[in-house]
């Protein structure tokens, strides 16, 4: 039991957080690409600008650097890494009392970092290394909720929007990639090495499928995975698993509960087989996952926070 | 002095005097010599360089910052965060001055809570004619719909903050209470969590009082005020929301207390009963905390724009479904006319003479003590009686002509919204200025909690008026604070 309000804070807190982590991951990844002027490092910052939703996905690609810049400082811009960051510190404020000073702490220090009136200045001096640190102590964070916070509620709301944010910025990412946008096929080397940096996926892919890169085997890897943690099929389990730990409300088990869309969600990535969805088309396949998500996503906040108050009143 | 009403015809002798001669230092007597509460602290900070100190005020700076005990400032392109100005040298109180002021505020606070029983009932204080009428139910802070209402312990002001200051003899005197929401308490536990890391050699041989415990005796003292016939009560803190500026408080207090932090958008009365929403359905409360003027928490009862509190909230507590802690309507006891008459009303419910003084006070209401008033205006200082923060107020030899005669002028028009004190020189304590350490104009503010009983927490927070000269502490005037030890009698110390 805890504050509807709170709760969605510390959803919200969760998603910001993944959001702001996964921005600076592509900006780092399209930074080192484009050091080299190859066909490819263009297609990595299309790619990474497309994947986070820019509109002259093209047109800012030719210029990596500023796209980067904005990406990451941006405060106009209510996507970029340091308006994610205040997002989530000012939700992490307004529930000051539910996280721990150990996990508030850290995300208070990455807030004044982005906020120093000389951010901008050692951005330009050492952008990967600005980033690099920012993600280190993004990990920090959620390794202190992790370590400190009471694995309860509080916490499970927190996770819940790490991962339907991270299921959904990985599914954005699959889709530029896969979907039916794209002309053809990404066959070439260096641009699936990138894709798989963007999903901190490289490592873990290698121990898999050794340094074999096939558009195929990463559509499979990112999608359907068990184990790798930023696969959307580990994603959605883990919402399951969280959603079903949520003491609930006893009319938010019916058919638009989230327990249910959460499961079917799961259930259709776990079964999944990857013949099967290129033979279906990877682009609807993706379309149809994500929408789910948004639906889960939707039914959460109906059931937790914006419910009806004539279910709940005392008869 | 017999009582806080000055006798203005009688020639009560001005203060003015006391202006020009030195004030009460905290750490040296008039000859110089350092007490011997401040000794060890003496003998550690001579050790110290300049930059050393400055290193240890920047740790000092850094765990505020650190902790977010800090005040937004927006501004148009990006906002800053600023610390609340905080000083690293505490202020230290010895134990037999603790315990004159730990019986004084009991007296004190046991005295104004049955004040504020009788006057929302029988009023027979009034009838008795020890204060006048109309100064008590005419006051602003005077809540009509509190009448008759039943208060658990006849405890109405459950945390009250008093400020004390110490008179030109060195002795502890009340400048004013404050009963309704007394803020400052998190910064009193904040900055003794950030001396302990600045001092913590000193700090063990010292011999200080642990405050640490105030969370806990908030909470058993919030639910003693529960009906009886509901265990284990149900308290939450109700904030107006972030961006208040105490929010920092009602964050800490709700999370060291482990209740929960509610905005009046959390809230549901339904019945008569006050229900919080959380992520199972409603769930019910039996204590409010509330960090919400007695204007806002109830738009039907008091005032109707208001977003802060819960609609229905006061039928509830009519009802005696919730308690709302402090009781709403306490302003009236705090106000700075009725401060005038606390001598008057420790003697009138409890027979004994007051233990902490009051400041002598001239009621402008009175024509003859007005027209002293106005003879003395560059020598006074001047209130409004409904005002507070250090608002509304002339400091008499601070201010220009002009200001005296707008003052004069405010007088003649509103007498009775005004009183008069005497320019007290609050007493001095050493602070940390750029690298020199001089003397800052200290106040004390201690709190207490009045539940089942009375307690008084053995720390205070101790406000500095950070520019040199200045006598005013409050934060909203560029006000700083610093940590404050009281010492044990080493009585409790175990070998």
């Amino acid at each position: 039991m805890m504050l509807a309000r709170v709760a969605d804070s510390l959803y919200w807190i969760g998603r910001y957080v993944e959001r702001a982590e996964h921005l600076c991951r592509l900006s780092d990844v399209m930074l080192t690409a484009t050091l080299d002027r190859t066909e490819s490092s263009s297609e990595i910052a299309r790619i990474a600008l497309a994947a986070v939703g820019d509109p002259e996905a093209a047109a800012k690609a030719r210029n990596p650097y500023e796209a980067v810049h904005a990406l990451v400082l941006d405060r106009q811009d209510s996507g970029s890494v340091a308006s994610s960051l205040a997002a989530a510190r000012e939700n992490a404020r307004q529930v000051r009392d539910q996280i721990t000073s150990e996990t508030w702490e850290r995300l208070n220090l990455i807030h004044l970092r982005m906020n120093d009136p000389n951010a901008a200045r050692t951005f330009a001096d050492g952008s990967q290394a600005f980033l690099h640190e920012t993600i280190a102590d993004l990990h920090l964070f959620k390794g202190a909720a992790d370590a400190t916070m009471s694995h309860g509620e509080g916490w499970r709301f927190l996770l819940l929007g790490v991962y339907m944010e991270r299921a959904q910025l990985i599914g954005a990412l699959l889709e530029v990639c896969f979907g039916d946008k794209r002309g053809r096929a990404l066959s070439d080397h260096t641009a699936l090495t990138a894709l798989l940096r963007m999903g901190c996926a490289l490592e873990p892919y290698l121990r898999v499928y050794t340094a074999d890169m096939q558009a195929d085997y990463i559509l499979e890897y990112l999608l359907l995975d068990e184990d790798f943690p930023r696969s959307m099929r580990f994603c959605t389990a883990r919402i399951e698993e969280h959603l079903a730990s949520i003491s609930h409300p006893s009319d938010a088990t019916g058919l638009s509960g989230p327990d249910r869309l959460a499961g079917r969600l799961r259930a259709r990535l776990q079964y999944a087989d990857i013949g099967e969805v290129q033979a279906e088309g990877a682009s609807a396949f993706l379309g149809g996952v994500l929408d789910e998500c948004a639906g889960v996503h939707k039914a959460i906040f109906e059931a937790f926070v914006a419910y009806p108050l004539e279910q709940r009143l005392p008869a | 002095m017999e009582s806080g009403v000055a006798k203005a015809e009688a020639g009560v002798p001005m203060a003015d005097t006391f202006a020009t001669t030195r004030p009460h230092d905290e750490m040296r007597t008039m000859a110089g010599d350092v007490r011997p509460q401040y000794a060890a602290l003496a003998a550690r900070i001579a050790t110290l360089t300049s930059d050393e100190l400055s290193e240890r005020q920047r740790t000092l700076e850094r765990f505020f910052l650190l902790q977010g005990i800090t005040f937004t400032v927006y501004g148009a392109e990006s906002s800053t965060e600023r610390i609340i100005p905080t000083d690293l040298l505490p202020r230290i109180i010895s134990a037999e001055e603790w315990s004159t002021i730990e019986r004084g505020l009991t007296q004190r606070l046991k005295a104004l809570n049955m004040f504020l029983a009788d006057i929302y009932s029988g009023q027979q204080i009034l009838m008795d004619g020890i204060i006048p009428r109309d100064l008590v139910l005419g006051a602003p802070s005077y809540q009509r719909e509190m009448q008759n209402l039943y208060v658990p312990h006849q405890a109405y002001a459950n945390v009250c903050g008093s400020d004390l200051i110490r008179q030109p003899g060195g002795d502890f005197a009340v400048l004013e209470d404050n009963l309704r929401v007394p803020s400052g308490v998190s910064y009193m536990l904040a900055n003794r969590e950030a001396s302990k890391r600045v001092f913590p050699g000193t700090f063990r041989g010292a011999g200080v009082r642990p405050i640490d415990r105030y969370p806990d005796l908030l909470l058993t003292t919030l639910k003693s005020m529960a009906a009886e016939w509901r265990p284990n009560p149900q308290v939450v803190v109700l904030t107006p929301g972030v961006y208040n500026s105490a929010y920092f408080e009602h964050a800490y207090l709700a999370r060291l207390m482990g209740a929960p932090l509610v905005e009046g958008r959390d809230l549901v009365v339904h019945d008569n009963m006050v229900y919080m929403r959380t992520t199972a359905g409603l769930r019910r409360i039996d204590v409010i905390y509330r960090r919400v003027d007695d204007d806002f928490i109830d738009p039907l009862t008091f005032r109707r724009d208001s977003g802060l509190g819960a609609a229905g909230l006061f039928n509830a507590y009519r009802a005696g479904n919730v308690v709302i802690c402090n009781a709403p309507g306490t302003g009236v006891a705090d106000d700075k006319a009725v401060y005038a008459y606390v001598p008057e009303i420790i003697r009138y419910y409890l027979g004994e003479d007051a233990i902490l003084p009051n400041i002598e006070t001239f009621l402008c209401r009175e024509p003859a003590q007005l027209s002293h008033v106005l003879a003395n205006l560059d020598k006074l200082v001047v209130k409004a009686v409904g005002a507070s923060g250090g608002y509304g107020m002339l400091v008499g030899p601070h201010s220009t002509k002009a200001q005296q005669d707008e003052f004069a002028a405010a007088l003649r028009a509103d007498p009775d919204n005004y009183i008069a004190q005497p320019t007290i020189q609050l007493s001095t304590a050493p602070c940390l200025i750029g690298d020199a350490i001089e003397p800052r104009h200290v106040d004390l503010r201690p709190f207490v909690l009045s539940g089942e009983k009375i307690v008084v927490n053995p720390g205070a927070l101790t406000r500095v008026a950070m520019r040199k000269g200045s006598l005013v502490v409050n934060s909203s005037q560029g006000g700083g604070s610093k940590d404050t030890w009281v010492l044990t009698d080493g009585k409790d110390l175990h070998p």
